[in-house]
């Protein structure tokens, strides 16, 4: 007897955790790559900060569900959404054909482009085929990554932060970064350490969506998401959001 | 071999693979299970299942060159470190014998990937180091450490019988110290460095966060991009315990010669 009362807690229990993670839930947990200013980043109080954050949250309100963050490093992200460790990654993620094939995306929320970063001494680079037999360096696993491996004679190097692609093109390590546009702008225009070593080169040389991803499958929370996305979007509470973080 | 077994000699093994040995039976018959098992597994991932496989293997050969690159260029640099910093640590002279001492201590109190990053990034404000010699620079300053106190206590491990003789036939102690003292330290010191050189293998992986295309790097960008972690990981851990098993082997076998020839 005592195993089929077990059998049947552990049915209830299985029960439950399917229905927990596919009903709408109440509380949803997120995780993001807080490297990514002024997208997603740590302020001086330790605590996630930036657009996406901003942006979740008025989402969240709007359907009704409460947010709780989870800063995790990028060239694992995927992988914890795989072994269920989070239920969504909002972390500037571009909707790509490759990742569609393996993830569910909501709507794209913004859109942005890859951006060129030179040293202010390269006068003469104009575009990713000019810093021909250099050293171009990206996140890794970031569209930007993509781009520069598209460009023949190119030398990709990946760094675990975009930060530190920065910091070594500082020490004259690399030629050239390949980011999001307003990563860029951060890094390149505002930030005091390099603002009068870099410049960005000509405009943005790609169109993409930001999407917030969950696991293949779980369709109610994209839905979820996806009207709390509209309602944020009719009430232009996106463009209130992007004025406070991006310039 | 079984000399250095002895209570007296007060050497630590590391965290290396462990070298087999002869007259180690279990050990021999796991290391082959091991090596030929896993080469088995490779060669079965490649051809039996090649659209998954396939393309991980065809990803990462550059990165397995970089690997070992970094790691000869690096133990190569840390015994020439070792060895000085270790006759210094046993060095009458007290300003050579402090700054060597000084120097494993700081060394050995700062974690490896610590040091990695302050090389890399923090000395890259002032001097402009290239990214895969400056990996190689901090790895062996860092293995350099325990490379000298494998070197002392290989030293010391010689009776001082020895050195009294040879200095009672009228050698000079530097003398002595090269034809006598070091020598047989070297026997004695062989399978800790060895150790240390499977640990350094192993430690190379640390460098992938420099951005230095290693095998780590490759398979991380690989599996960042095709979400294929499970795979490519399984490809990497392979690989990895392939080329440690190996050279413990080569080590071990390296060892018998060395004794053979007493």
């Amino acid at each position: 007897m005592k195993i089929f009362r077990s059998l049947s807690v552990a049915a209830l229990l299985v029960a439950t955790i399917t229905a927990t993670a596919f009903a709408a839930p109440k509380s949803i947990k997120v995780a993001t790559d807080a490297t990514w200013p002024p997208m997603e980043m740590v302020d001086a109080n330790k605590q996630i900060v930036g657009y996406d954050i901003d942006f979740l949250n008025a989402v969240a309100k709007e359907a009704g569900v409460t947010v709780e963050f989870k800063n995790t490093a990028w060239d694992g992200i995927f992988a914890g959404l795989d072994s269920g460790q989070y239920d969504a990654i909002i972390s500037s993620v571009t909707i790509t054909d490759e990742r569609k094939a393996k993830y569910d995306f909501t709507d794209a929320y913004t859109s942005i482009g890859q951006i060129l970063v030179v040293p202010k001494t390269d006068k003469a680079t104009k575009t990713i085929a000019d810093l021909k037999g250099k050293k171009i360096g990206s996140q890794i696993g970031t569209t930007g990554t993509m781009e520069v491996k598209k460009v023949a004679g190119v030398e990709s190097k990946t760094y675990d932060e975009v930060g530190l692609a920065f910091e070594d093109m500082a020490a004259g390590r690399i030629s050239g970064v390949v980011c999001d546009e307003p990563v860029a702008a951060h890094f390149a225009l505002q930030k005091k350490e390099y603002k009068d070593k870099f410049k960005i080169v000509g405009k943005s040389f790609t169109k993409e969506g930001y999407g917030i991803v969950v696991k293949k499958g779980n369709k109610d929370l994209v839905a979820l998401l996806n009207k709390g996305i509209k309602a944020v979007k009719t009430k232009k509470l996106d463009t209130k959001i992007h004025d406070k973080w991006v310039k | 071999m079984n000399e250095i077994n002895q209570p007296h000699t007060p050497i630590a093994v590391g965290d290396g693979a462990a070298i087999p040995h002869k007259s180690d039976a279990g050990l021999f018959t796991a290391w082959r299970i091991a090596f030929f098992g896993s080469i088995i597994l490779c060669l079965f991932l490649a051809f039996g299942r090649p659209d998954q496989y396939m393309a991980i293997f065809k990803f990462i050969p550059d990165g397995i060159v970089i690997t070992f690159k970094v790691t000869l260029g690096a133990i190569m640099l840390a015994i020439v470190f070792g060895l000085i910093a270790g006759l210094g640590r046993i060095s009458s002279n007290r300003l050579i014998n402090g700054t060597a001492s000084l120097y494993v201590e700081v060394i050995r109190g700062i974690p490896l990937l610590v040091q990695l990053f302050y090389i890399y990034y923090a000395l890259g404000r002032f001097v402009k180091i290239p990214d895969m010699f400056s990996a190689i620079i901090a790895m062996a300053f860092c293995y350099g450490a325990y490379m000298a106190e494998i070197f002392r206590a290989g030293i010391q491990s010689i009776p001082k019988g020895q050195m009294e003789a040879a200095l009672s036939l009228g050698m000079s102690r530097q003398q002595a110290m090269r034809q006598v003292i070091l020598p047989q330290a070297f026997k004695v010191v062989l399978p800790p460095i060895g150790n240390g050189f499977i640990a350094l293998l192993k430690d190379s992986s640390l460098v992938s966060i420099l951005a230095v295309s290693d095998l780590l790097r490759r398979g991380r960008e690989y599996a960042s991009e095709t979400f294929n972690y499970f795979e490519t990981y399984t490809v990497i851990a392979l690989i990895y315990l392939i080329m440690t098993l190996f050279f413990s082997k080569l080590i071990s076998i390296m060892e018998e010669r060395l004794n053979d020839g007493r």
